[in-house]
């Protein structure tokens, strides 16, 4: 019996012109976008490899360690064209050095970062799902129930032997036969478009399948959301206004409504200057102690001349908007002068006292800046994403953020790798007996061989930890199916026909 | 007669539950709209209070130090004057720097010191934002898309729901020409959609317009008049398409889902795809580039100069004429690089917004920002207010310097200009404006090419429904 239902329905379906005219939008809007945003991958795919090249050739021109550059540039992910997340929004390009601690608001980008078109919207694969797959629900849903009503053939239907937990069932499978055939079908091509220009490798296959799997859900929700009106409504054109203006609100209005709600804190500012104070007395301490040292091996009071025959640029500061500390004794000398050659035994002991200090400075202030930042910046974030979830859209973009892996996480990822690496140079140059050496500061006697430096890699996380970061929103998106589907057959057992 | 039908789709339509829905989600909008607007305005207009007051502080301190001083340090930082109608249009401002910087230092050798350039600090709000993306609430939000959505939801049955009823061959029955029909039933869901429009937007103003922190001058008023208007040009927009598809189908079921299509391809969609194709093709290079350049530019000139320069001795007019031309040349060389890139970046969105125009929503968004006074043309106004500004300091400097006796009047060297302190009030001061008829110019492209789309779909709808049969 269930068979026969299911059979009648699907048919019901697939012949009617709201199929066609879905299936035909939806293959041409992600074809359309498909090759756009391969192309804009390209795009920045070339604008990193360049990127790499030119920080590789910086580097072999510092002829110093002190006036060593090293740059580490985040690839672009090829899953940011199913979900741009963050990917294409944060900072790719981070300096590493060991009196400076990276994260991800001391970013910058390499490509082009013209603002002004910032301002415009990009898109990307699960934004037309989002938009387009909950609207192609409700238009099946709608009238699933209200429409044989008010036809008069659900009484036919229910004079048979058969329960009504069964005909919503075989609504429900035989709808979403019906709808998977233009998700997948705009899946396979944009697969194909991807996959002809971009090596996909089987993790970014399975992180696909999960993205994949979130729409099969957050489409079945949005079903359910219109064969719960469906049901409810006694009329198909009732049905079909409240289903749009419930589309009106989740999709349009809701998402964007939260910013108005949620106002940042207003002692943001009184905040970051407590943090920045404290910083800074650590960066007070710092100058005390290399005073101190100066002192101690008699050069404190000919400073200025120490200074100049090293061509010495010494500070240290804090940004008071990211809270970054940066601690930097630079020289900046193509060749010392006889009579200055006796300042260099005190500057290779002041090289190996201070480099080491101003490390341990800039890993004391990141305690204090890390909190600070946490606080400031990405607690805000998590609030206006889980506001955000209260309506499908929401969760469902977390989702499939955290399966491509460009939500925060993510993109975070890369700033821990960027931190390891600063740690693994710092312990290069100790390893290299650099500070007390004499390329620290002069490259007189020859130049640094930079060919054995560690080099900067970054693996994005495997498979299973994003399974795990998409996890609670995937599971928030079954639950939530299974709830309605519930209410829906608990309401329609008790509704007269 | 029109009247009668017009009338009679007014009261389907106010009973029914679609008004009511509209109603409180236009009000809610237009109301959250509000709050939110008097919550953040008027910190803002007090940030540029202060700003400015700064602004004259920085010159008239310079000022009074010497003509010198001032003409190195520039005029300080320039600030953009908030809109007072940044509630109907947030035009993407927070991607939009609020100042341009005339006193960008870069360099000082011995008693030389590099004169200010007028820079475009860029502002990248997005960089250090983890906050998830959404656009405001403001009217250009609410009409673009809200009162689109609900315009097409008032109109999608107008025709087809009459045909499939069978009350559509009674009307025509009658002896009522088939225009008339059709104008009746344009001028009846054009008012049951004005009308929760017309209460959001009273609502909306009431509340703004009796805060005691934010005041609506009389332009203000007007601007608001030509933005309602150019919202109703808009509504009449879906209206006819809703009809047009309307009286081509048969059932309403399927208009529906033939406008939502098409209302998501055109709205939603085509804006942001086209702009991925435009930027693609973006050239103004990445900022740190900008730095490698000016550095490079500027070690060009000093390699030139500085071995003619040391060649004569210090303290001598020919030394300071040298030292004179090689500061000027700097600043100019480096004013030219920064402006370069401005004018590359602004023409690449040009680029996009041109291409973007082929969607309405992107149109009416586009008139709305220039006539609230926000947004990129507004951006554009303001740069030019800052460079006529410029110039107008920069001759205010020379003229006070020539009419000093006393000084050499050789330009970038402090011993051979006028040490004599200047009264601060000579001092020309930036004042930022906002122009409704330079805004209009470049509106009226805009506004002519709605109109061309609301006339095009009105005689598509009524050339549909003549040729139809019942």
């Amino acid at each position: 019996m269930l068979k026969t239902l299911i059979g009648r329905e699907l048919l019901d379906n697939l012949m009617t012109f709201r199929f066609a005219a879905v299936l035909l939008i939806t293959l041409l809007l992600v074809v359309a976008n498909t090759v756009v945003l391969v192309q804009d991958y390209e795009q920045r795919l070339e604008s990193y490899t360049g990127a790499i090249r030119t920080h590789y050739q910086e580097l072999r021109a510092a002829k110093t360690y002190s006036t060593m550059a090293i740059l580490v540039d985040r690839a672009p992910n090829p899953l940011s064209i199913f979900n741009v997340g963050l990917d294409k929004r944060l900072g790719n390009l981070v300096g590493i050095y060991h009196g400076f601690m990276p994260t991800l608001w001391n970013a910058q980008m390499h490509g082009t970062d013209n603002p002004f078109i910032a301002f415009f919207f990009s898109i990307d694969i699960v934004f037309i799902f989002e938009v387009v797959l909950s609207l192609m629900g409700l238009i099946f849903a709608y009238d699933a129930i209200a429409g044989e009503r008010e036809r008069g053939t659900l009484r036919l239907v229910l004079a048979q032997p058969i329960g009504r937990g069964q005909i919503l069932l075989a609504k429900y499978i035989s709808a979403m036969a019906c709808l998977l055939v233009p998700l997948t079908l705009s899946l396979l091509f944009a697969l194909l478009l991807l996959t002809r220009s971009i090596p996909l490798s089987t993790a970014d296959f399975l992180r696909i399948a999960g993205i994949v799997f979130a729409s099969f859900a957050y489409l079945s929700l949005f079903y359910l959301i219109g064969l719960l009106i469906s049901v409810a409504t006694r009329r198909t054109g009732t049905a079909l206004m409240i289903a749009m203006f419930v589309w009106g609100f989740l999709i349009l209005v809701y998402p964007n409504l939260i910013r108005a709600t949620v106002n940042p804190g207003g002692d943001i500012q009184a905040r970051i200057k407590i943090v920045e104070n404290r910083i800074q007395q650590i960066l007070d301490e710092y100058e005390r102690e290399r005073q101190k040292f100066l002192e101690k091996e008699g050069i404190a009071g000919e400073t200025s001349e120490f200074s100049k025959a090293l061509g010495l640029h010494s500070y240290a500061f804090v940004d008071p908007v990211t809270l970054m500390s940066y601690v930097e004794n630079i020289s900046l000398i193509s060749e010392i002068h006889p009579e200055f050659e006796k300042y260099v035994p005190s500057a290779k002991r002041y090289y190996s006292f201070v480099e080491p200090l101003s490390a341990r400075t800039v890993e004391k202030t990141w305690h204090i800046r890390k909190q600070a930042l946490d606080e400031i910046y990405v607690k805000q974030a998590a609030m206006d994403r889980l506001l955000l979830k209260f309506s499908p859209v929401g969760v469902y973009d977390s989702a499939t953020q955290a399966w491509a892996g460009t939500d925060l996480k993510g993109v975070r990822d890369f700033f821990h790798a960027a931190r390891r690496y600063r740690k693994a140079v710092i312990d290069y140059l100790y390893a290299k007996e650099a500070m007390p050496s004499r390329e620290w500061f002069i490259d007189d006697k020859g130049a640094v061989d930079w060919s054995t430096l560690p080099q900067f890699t970054f693996q994005r996380s495997n498979v299973a930890t994003n399974a795990k970061r998409a996890l609670p929103d995937m599971f928030l998106l079954l639950i939530c199916n299974l709830v309605l589907f519930m209410a829906i057959v608990l309401i329609f057992i008790k509704s007269e026909v | 007669m029109v009247w009668d039908i017009a009338k009679r789709e007014l009261y389907d339509n106010l009973n029914s539950l679609r008004f009511a829905l509209a109603t409180v989600l236009l009000l809610g909008l237009m109301l959250t709209n509000a709050v939110v607007h008097l919550r953040e305005h008027p910190e803002r207009v007090q940030q540029y209070r202060e700003r400015v007051s700064g602004h004259q502080n920085h010159i008239a301190a310079h000022a009074e130090s010497s003509l010198y001083d001032l003409a190195q340090q520039g005029p300080g930082d320039l600030y953009k004057k908030p809109s007072d109608l940044r509630f109907c249009a947030e035009g993407g401002e927070t991607f939009m720097a609020d100042r341009a910087v005339g006193g960008y230092h870069r360099w000082s050798t011995g008693t030389l010191k590099s004169f200010w350039i007028l820079t475009y600090p860029s502002a990248t709000p997005n960089r250090d934002n983890v906050r998830p993306e959404v656009t405001k609430v403001d009217w250009g939000f609410i009409i673009g898309y809200v009162l689109s959505l609900v315009a097409l939801l008032f109109t999608f049955d107008s025709i087809s729901g009459e045909r499939e009823r069978g009350t559509l061959r009674l009307t025509l029955a009658n002896p009522i020409p088939r225009h008339t029909v059709l104008i009746g039933k344009f001028l009846g869901a054009f008012i049951s959609v004005s009308i929760p429009f017309i209460l959001a937007v009273l609502v909306n103003l009431l509340v703004i317009s009796t805060s005691s922190t934010v005041h609506l001058d009389a332009e203000a008023w007007g601007r608001l008049g030509i933005i309602f208007f150019v919202a109703v040009l808009y509504t009449c927009l879906f209206l006819a398409f809703g009809l047009l598809v309307s009286a081509r189908v048969q059932r309403s079921a399927v208009s529906l889902v033939i406008l939502l299509l098409v209302w998501i391809v055109f709205v939603v969609f085509m804006p942001s795809t086209l702009v991925s194709i435009a930027g693609r093709s973006t050239s103004s290079g990445p900022t740190y580039d900008l730095w490698e350049r000016s550095s490079k530019l500027h070690g060009e000139l000093r390699r030139d100069y500085s071995p003619r320069r040391h060649k004569e001795p210090e303290g001598t007019t020919k030394r300071m004429e040298m030292d004179g031309a090689y500061v000027t040349e700097d600043a100019e060389q480096q004013e030219q690089l920064h402006e370069e890139r401005l004018t590359r970046r602004i023409a690449e969105v040009h680029r996009a917004r041109a291409i973007t125009r082929i969607s309405p929503v992107t149109i009416v968004q586009n008139l709305i920002e220039s006539f609230a006074g926000t947004g990129f043309e507004r951006h554009l106004q303001f740069l030019e207010n800052v460079q006529t500004y410029v110039r107008e300091f920069r001759t205010s400097i020379v003229d006070t310097d020539n009419a000093d006796p006393e000084s050499l009047h050789i330009f970038g060297v402090r011993t051979g200009m006028s040490q004599e302190p200047v009264s601060p009030e000579a001092v020309p001061k930036f004042e930022d404006t906002l122009n409704l008829s330079k805004d209009f110019n470049t509106a009226a492209m805009e506004l002519l090419l709605l109109t061309l789309f609301v006339l095009v779909l009105l005689s598509g709808a009524y050339l549909a429904f003549v040729r139809v049969e019942v």
